[in-house]
């Protein structure tokens, strides 16, 4: 009868180790993995070696393996990483360093806000992002001036995870941003405060050329909850997207805007009957036993969740 | 490797957590946390690494229960109605009070769930009455991260062993499991002070349309083991002619994913474009109307993305192509189907046993303890309705504590050597066969056989035909089967389990003479619920070596159900003819 | 009754030139749920050795070197 181990090794990580010095690196990648599973904090200055390997491939798999870790140490590696010339490299690097959550790496990644390199600086503030490291605060508002819009994105994102309200003006700068998407970002970062100018920014992004901030604005009203911001939304309800007339219509639902009631009878009729299920929801939040005979007409839709939806409506606006 | 070596191996421990998926790992992880002295070991047929329906990740959380969106009390409410009242409600609220701490939990493993530009989980509404999804865009690393924990708190995995039979001592107690090495057929005896299964769904029940025994909608690996395993030691398993059928893409198999695509804007509709369920809880109800509108001339069923923006698919398309069915964007390819364009065409799954999507599992409590001494169950094996990925891990965590806690107060229980023996005899019998019939053809007949007679709408007669049939595949099973490799004789074990659960499948079937839960329990010659007779829980067990079934009533409720709340779903219901 | 062999096409391809399989690596092999990959003897590199695919994708994602293509198996294409 044979003897048989039936556990999963630990892995010897200084077995492993020898693996990194063979001459082939086709066996370098493969202990680079092996490094990773062991989840052992010895296999990090190990990994932080391997992503100096001359071979691209073991810089990457060690980028990748480094996922696995957390710490100032793992990010020093893998904001070398970031500085790669192999792009696979710093891809890896990148994806690696938004893994971390220990506030304690930031300083890893704080100098490479002012890289020469737009990928590196975004990758930096991607990582920065869930640290949620006040030091990251003033970096990244500079940062809001960058000329890639990809690292104005990650900017936005560092402070809106900081919950700063000194934040404010910075955001609100963002998004009267040229490019969509940090418009959109800060759009969506702005909704954790209830503060009048947040909501007059939000407000007034109901106005902009994309209909995928214009949707934004429409939700973050909704999520920001001061009350005259209905007044924008009902105007948001003529939009010529659907996509923002829906966000519009759930927002004022959420708000319980008695003086939209009216403004939102018309989307009762709207073509795709997500509106009009939509409107009907709207309404019996609203619970303005005015729209009671527009629900009405609606009990009987084609579509079945715009007819339950209405029926739920009425038996609470009582009617 | 592959071939067949003769080894037997004894190891001990505190803790055994049987299926290393979604729910195994919590628990042998939350085992291991809550008393740190002990050992723990999670034994998986696959491994750990990938394996379980979350292998590639999940598009989100269907069923999160988050402050300031959805209450407990509601979230119970739901799952009462959807599962048309048959259910124990204090595994429910335990569940729906827990998980948002597994949801942070999970979080701090580095699990991704999406954020909004706050960094708080982006929780999205799937429709009035509260359900909430918490998409997982990056969900693919899922695994990596709950490994990593597992390696961190240094739990014995062992990969590659499928577990056969659990052991029991003289009193009734578990004492323990046996596996078989997958690659080469050594056995390991695990003596446990408690045992935790986490097998997954019985995936391989029904055959999929495509005819692949493989194209299932849950991971094949899940082919009905620990239902077998729960059944053979004697635990009862509860309400298994509630099965599990789920809406698809046609032919893929794969999650036409509504819960993604929904909050986007996207839709089921019928051919003429209408939307046409009128069922607000994902249930058997539901897939009743689905059922109906396949048969009807306004067939078939289709997801509608069509008019959505372009930029809005993208987005749609890079989660579904990324994560949980990856594979997904390739079967559109090649058949020239762009969701801008076309509709998806839809179907419905094969059926199955599963308490993830259904209510059809090992009967537990509250602290995940199934009838038998010592042994939990936990995720979609076990019976708490509808629970989903969050259910898994949730009661696995609860599993994994309370076994923990019982196994330090208790010894190692004693087993009789002569099981594992008799075991040894049944499992390797084909190898020692010169000739006879593969366990692929077995499985397949089996499979075929419940699609032709166990499959909703049933049928009395056809149900009695199909018992005779299977058990003419049971001879052939018992006695002419034959493997050539450890890898034949793994799918042997499997298709065993199969044939065990079909033939659960019907006697449950059969039982329950009513209809009940929409398509799920559609009983032809019984076409109405009964709640005078039938408002209670079924249960399934061995009793001297035979298979009896018995009614067990439902625990007051917790959260009560309002009369009009109830009477409003009832209304819902339709004439079960297509 | 006697056994016959009848062919069946398999989805995944395994491209031989990138797999480093004779360098250690097994990780497509590790990973399957299935466990319908192998080494082979002959080649020294992996291929699908049973028609029992789930088209989920891990031996694909995992491979170190991108050597690993899943494709839809063919009754359900
Ligand atoms: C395609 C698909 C999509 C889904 N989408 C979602 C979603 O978007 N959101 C959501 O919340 N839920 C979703 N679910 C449901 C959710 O994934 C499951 O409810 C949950 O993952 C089940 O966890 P589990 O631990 O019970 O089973 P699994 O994770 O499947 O684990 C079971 C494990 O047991 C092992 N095993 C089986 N037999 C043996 C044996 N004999 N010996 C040893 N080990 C064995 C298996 O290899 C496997 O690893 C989906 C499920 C599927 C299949
Ligand atoms: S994972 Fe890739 S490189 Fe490794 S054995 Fe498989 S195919 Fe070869
Ligand atoms: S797709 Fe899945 S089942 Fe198929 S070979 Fe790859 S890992 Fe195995």
């Amino acid at each position: 009868m044979s003897v048989f181990e039936p556990f999963e090794a630990f892995g010897d990580v200084d077995e492993i180790a020898d693996r990194l010095r063979d001459p082939d690196p086709s066996v370098r990648r493969l202990a680079a993995i092996e490094l990773g599973e062991t989840a052992s904090p010895e296999a990090v200055p190990l990994l932080a070696a391997a992503i100096a390997d001359p071979a691209p491939e073991v810089r990457r798999q060690a980028a990748r393996a480094l996922a696995d870790f957390d710490g100032i140490e793992a990010a020093r590696a893998l904001a070398s990483g970031l500085q790669d010339p192999d792009a696979e490299t710093a891809a890896a690097a990148a994806e690696s360093l938004a893994e971390l959550k220990d506030p304690e790496a930031a300083p890893a990644l704080l100098p490479l806000v002012d890289h020469a390199d737009a990928f590196v600086r975004a990758g930096a503030l991607r990582g920065l992002k869930a640290l949620r490291s006040p030091a990251a605060f003033a970096p990244a508002a500079a940062a809001l001036r960058d000329p890639a819009p990809e690292a104005r994105v990650q900017a936005v994102g560092v402070i809106g995870y900081l919950k700063l309200s000194e934040a404010l003006p910075s955001l609100i700068g963002a998004a009267r941003d040229e490019a969509a998407e940090v418009r959109e970002a800060a759009i969506n970062a702005l909704a954790f405060t209830r503060h009048p100018s947040a909501a007059e920014a939000v407000a007034a992004a109901l106005d902009d050329p994309d209909w995928r901030v214009r949707a934004a604005a429409a939700e973050s009203l909704g999520r920001i909850g001061v009350g005259d911001a209905a007044a924008a939304l009902v105007g948001a309800l003529r939009d010529g997207f659907w996509q923002v007339r829906q966000k519009a219509l759930v927002s004022l639902g959420k708000l319980r805007q008695r003086s939209a009631a009216q403004a939102i009878l018309p989307l009762l009729d709207e073509e795709l009957p997500l509106l009009r299920k939509e409107a009907a929801a709207a309404l019996g939040e609203i619970g303005d036993a005015g729209a009671i005979s527009a629900l009405e007409r609606r009990a009987d839709d084609p579509d079945p969740d715009v007819r339950k939806t209405a029926r739920w409506a009425l038996t609470r606006l009582g009617g | 490797m592959d071939e067949i070596k003769d080894g037997l191996a004894e190891v001990a421990c505190d803790v055994l957590v049987i299926g290393g998926g979604t729910a195994g790992p919590m628990a042998a992880y939350k085992a291991k946390v809550r008393n740190p002295k002990s050992r723990v070991i999670l034994l998986e047929k696959a491994n750990v690494r990938r394996s379980g329906a979350i292998s590639m990740g999940m598009d989100g959380l269907n069923n999160a229960v988050i402050p300031g969106y959805a209450t407990p009390e509601q979230y119970v409410k739901e799952i009462t109605i959807a599962n048309d009242g048959i259910v124990d409600q204090a595994p429910v609220l335990k569940y729906a009070r827990n998980c948002y701490g597994i949801i942070e939990e999970l979080d701090r493993f580095g699990i991704r769930f999406q954020k909004t530009e706050n960094g708080d989980f982006d929780v999205k509404k799937v429709h009035h009455l509260g359900a909430y999804v918490l998409p997982m865009p990056n969900g693919d690393t899922v695994k990596k991260a709950l490994y990593r924990q597992l390696r961190r708190e240094q739990i014995l995995i062992s990969n590659r062993y499928m577990a056969t039979r659990l052991l029991t001592s003289r009193d009734g107690h578990v004492a323990g499991a046996i596996a078989v090495n997958a690659r080469t057929a050594e056995f390991l005896v695990v003596r446990a002070k408690t045992v935790i299964l986490c097998m997954g769904a019985a995936g391989r029940l029904g055959l999929p349309q495509s005819g692949y025994l493989y194209g299932t909608y849950e991971n094949a690996t899940n082919s009905g083991d620990g239902y077998a395993m729960a059944y053979h030691a004697g635990a009862k398993l509860a309400n298994l002619e509630c099965y599990q059928i789920n809406p698809l893409i046609k032919d893929y198999n794969g999650p036409a994913c509504a819960y993604v695509a929904g909050p986007f804007g996207a839709y089921t509709t019928n051919a003429e474009g209408s939307r046409f369920i009128e069922c607000d809880y994902w249930s058997g109800q539901m897939m009743q109307e689905f059922y109906n509108e396949l048969q009807s001339g306004k067939g078939p069923v289709f997801l509608k993305l069509d008019h959505l923006h372009d930029e809005t698919v993208t987005e749609i398309e890079t989660i579904l192509h990324k994560v949980e069915r990856p594979s997904r964007g390739r079967f559109h390819e090649g058949r020239g189907t762009n969701y801008r364009e076309k509709m998806v065409e839809m179907h419905i799954s094969e059926i199955g046993f599963c308490s993830g999507h259904s209510a059809s599992g090992v009967f537990v409590d509250d602290l995940a303890r199934t009838t038998v001494p010592g042994l939990y169950a936990a995720g979609d094996m076990a019976n708490v309705p509808h629970n989903y990925m969050l259910g898994a891990f949730t009661n696995g965590a609860v599993a994994g504590e309370d076994a923990a806690d019982v196994a330090s107060g208790i010894d190692l229980p004693e087993f009789d050597m002569a099981e594992v023996e008799a075991e040894r005899e049944r499992v390797l019998a084909p190898t020692r066969r010169e000739d006879g019939v593969p366990p692929n053809q077995l499985e397949y007949k089996t499979r075929r056989l419940v699609n032709d007679y166990l499959q909703p709408p049933k049928v009395t007669a056809k149900m009695r035909l199909g018992q005779l049939r299977l058990e003419e595949v049971r001879d052939d099973l018992d006695t002419n089967m034959m493997v050539r490799d450890a890898h034949e004789l793994m799918r042997s074990l499997e298709a065993a389990s199969i044939l065990d659960c079909a033939d659960m499948a019907a006697a449950a079937s059969l039982y329950r003479e009513e209809s009940r839960w929409g398509l799920y329990h559609n009983r032809v010659d019984f076409p109405d619920k009964n709640d005078a007779d039938w408002f209670c829980h079924t249960l399934l067990s061995k009793k001297d070596g035979r298979m009896v079934a018995e009614k067990r009533a439902i625990e007051p409720y917790l959260v009560q159900i309002e009369e009009h709340e109830r009477s409003a779903y009832d209304r819902q219901r339709i004439l079960k003819q297509a | 009754m006697p056994l016959a062999s009848s062919p069946t096409t398999v989805p995944v391809v395994v491209d031989e030139a990138k797999c480093i399989a004779e360098k250690g690596c097994t990780v497509c092999v590790d990973v399957c749920p299935l466990d319908v990959l192998r080494i082979s003897e002959e080649t020294g590199k992996a291929y699908m050795k049973y028609d029992e695919c789930w088209y989920c994708m891990p031996c694909e994602t995992d491979c170190p070197t991108g050597a690993v293509s899943v494709n839809i198996p063919y009754l359900l294409r």
